[in-house]
């Protein structure tokens, strides 16, 4: 029994138990190190079997063209990269989802995760827009979400033009990708737009703090542990991580004020660091008055459906969350 | 996981064994071992079993779906009736050879642990002697003894019962599973964690010398169970054939030996709610049973219409079965 060094004295038990499988899956991969700053360049060279989807893994058999489209940034900064994947069968407007990719900050590209986003799109009629952000420590806070945020303004500017219906644009994902999504969507509801349908928080990366009972419960098992949690947070906030000052676009979990924001999709697994951040970000939203839905995959590690897709609670949690989208998007 | 495409053959080889000790760990169902096999090897698998009727196979994506293996493919059997394969043909990579071994191994275990066969493992025939030795055996490691109630088909977790038969005969079996006495006498251990078993085996060796054959010479159940005659349990711990018979069992046995009614007559008055249920057992009339009674009060020397009597004669006869039931 440990307590959580917040102070707040909450006694935590062992790790809960993985899920059999997805523990089978994490002892043949051979686990994970703890992701310390001298790993990131290591990282950044990719995962064997991890490569990024080509051009023709993402037209999909012709069923989405594909672009690379380059817009502007936020006032001084440099342009900011979009993929844009458009269902070829649709002649009327439709929804977008608006992806960005997860990484702890500090890795990945918009290719990272994105076939997920093409799974629901395939599935719903969407276009996606992937954005490719700057990424820490090179672009400290604020640059990585305020290129997410240039991207989805001119999404929504030219939502004719990419044949999106403006009034069902998504910003979705995952990890790092679902804490910058929920920054994009606080932004969006204080300067005034662009108007989200939903967003779509897959285990969201929320709060600098890293010192929540699942935080110290979980401690660096599975695959993204304290550890590396505390590098991509210190990555982007420098000196000011866990500090008095860290602004909510960067760690919503630090935001006041959740009231106004657009319907929610929270999930986290059970057996993760940010099961207490997400959990509590998704309670927050509901005493805020807003609309969310929650969901914990019992015995799951911190990306346990990218990293075992064939397990039972991956496929679960990946349908829930089209479930939540096909419910979101109905006409 | 696309293990196969991200590691040269050895390094997944061993990536499959711990893939298969996880499991095992977990506790994994029959789904998971195939699914596993199915991931592995990039390519879909399948197992059936004859002696049960199923049939499951898993698709690469981890997708189940329905089908039936070919001669042609890679394959393993599990167990009797039972085959565990892979959709693809020979030669078999490392992987692949690997595969087969560990799922196969782990699709018995589960087999035997979520779907015992009748007359087979726990549920029927002798257990392996050399296992119920360990995990009866108090001074055995824990670790040992767990390992040996899981060879004899018991879930870790799931509490466990000894059971002993007359003769000596020791089976474990899970705690919700009926005993099956098969005409002999069985002494039943209490349900507890498998690591108790050793306590639920003494008990239950304790509680066979407390039943009886059912025979007129020998009145009495032919089950007991542990849990239901603790104290008794107390006395068995103390009386045993070489014990001198207090003077209360040599009155009964000297009583018993006046008439061959005797016994079961007692045993009858001591176990029925009243005395005309004990007329009905007996298929006597109550008249008769009075008589009879009054018998064996004046060779018993004690009065046996009050409770006291009536416990006192209900002592005397359990004595008499822990003198007669070896300890």
């Amino acid at each position: 029994m440990t307590t959580t060094s917040s102070g707040t004295s909450v006694p935590v038990g062992p790790p809960p138990p993985f899920d059999p499988e997805v523990a089978a899956a994490l002892a043949a991969m051979g686990g994970f190190p703890p992701i310390t700053p001298d790993l990131i360049p290591v990282l950044r060279q990719g995962l064997p079997g991890q490569e990024p989807p080509s051009d023709a893994d993402l037209a999909r058999g012709g069923a989405f063209s594909v672009a690379e489209r380059s817009v502007p940034g936020a006032a001084g900064d440099p342009d900011v990269r979009l993929l844009v994947c458009r269902p070829t069968g649709t002649t009327t407007p439709v929804g977008a989802v608006y992806w960005i990719h997860g990484g702890g900050m500090v890795l990945g590209d918009h290719r990272s995760g994105v076939l997920e986003a093409l799974d629901w799109a395939q599935e719903l009629q969407l276009v996606v827009v992937s954005v490719e952000y700057r990424l820490a420590p090179e672009t400290p806070h604020p640059g990585p979400v305020e290129d997410c945020y240039a991207g989805l303004v001119w999404t929504a500017e030219h939502a004719a033009e990419l044949g999106v219906d403006p009034a069902r644009l998504v910003v979705a994902g995952a990890s790092a990708g679902g804490g910058l999504s929920a920054g994009v969507a606080l932004m969006a509801r204080d300067r005034g737009g662009p108007a989200l349908a939903g967003q779509l928080l897959i285990y969201p990366m929320l709060d600098d703090r890293n010192d929540s009972p699942s935080a110290v419960q979980m401690g660096d098992t599975g695959t993204w542990g304290r550890t590396a949690n505390d590098t991509g947070w210190t990555a982007l906030l420098g000196e000011a991580r866990g500090g008095p000052d860290v602004s909510p676009y960067a760690a919503p979990a630090r935001a006041e004020d959740l009231s106004g924001l657009p319907p929610a999709f929270v999930d986290v697994a059970s057996a993760e660091n940010f099961r207490e951040e997400d959990v509590a970000y998704a309670t927050r939203l509901w005493q805020a008055g807003g609309r969310a839905e929650l969901h914990v995959w019992p015995g799951g590690f911190h990306g346990f459906d990218t990293f075992a897709p064939e397990t039972v609670i991956a496929k679960e949690a990946r349908a829930a969350r089209l479930r939540w989208l096909r419910r979101l998007l109905a006409d | 996981m696309r293990l196969a495409a991200l590691d040269p053959e050895a390094g997944a080889a061993l990536r499959v064994v711990s893939y298969f000790d996880e499991l095992a760990a977990g506790h994994a169902g029959l789904q998971a071992v195939v699914r596993g096999a199915a991931v592995l090897t990039g390519g879909a698998a399948g197992l059936t079993d004859d002696r049960r009727h199923l049939s499951v196979r898993v698709a690469a994506d981890g997708a189940s779906s329905p089908g039936a293996p070919d001669p042609g493919w890679l394959s393993t059997p599990v167990d009797e009736g039972a085959v565990l394969w892979l959709e693809r043909t020979g030669p078999a990579r490392m992987v692949d050879a690997v595969v087969l071994e560990r799922a196969a191994a782990l699709a018995r275990t589960v087999l035997e642990r979520t779907r015992p066969l009748p007359g087979a493992g726990a549920a029927g025939g002798r257990q392996d002697d050399a296992l119920l030795e360990v995990v009866g055996d108090p001074a055995a490691d824990v670790v040992a003894r767990r390992a040996a109630a899981h060879a004899l088909g018991l879930a870790p977790t799931a509490p466990a019962r000894a059971v002993v038969f007359a003769g000596g005969e020791l089976r474990v079996l899970p705690a919700h599973e009926a005993v099956d006495p098969g005409g002999r006498r069985v002494g039943v251990g209490p349900a507890g964690p498998v690591e108790d078993l050793p306590a639920s085996l003494a008990a239950a060796r304790r509680a066979l010398r407390l039943t009886a054959e059912d025979t007129p010479g020998d009145p009495g159940p032919r089950v007991v169970h542990a849990e239901q005659a603790q104290a008794l349990l107390l006395l068995a711990g103390t009386v045993t054939p070489a014990s001198p018979p207090v003077a209360d069992v040599v009155a009964l046995e000297r009583a018993a030996a006046a008439a061959p009614w005797m016994l079961g007559t007692l045993h009858a008055v001591v176990s029925a709610p009243t005395r005309r249920s004990a007329a009905t057992d007996l298929a006597v009339h109550h008249s008769t049973l009075a008589e009879r009674l009054a018998t064996a009060q004046r060779l018993l020397g004690w009065d046996l219409h009050e409770p006291s009597g009536q416990q006192r004669l209900h002592l005397a006869l359990v004595l008499r079965r822990l003198h007669r039931n070896p300890a």
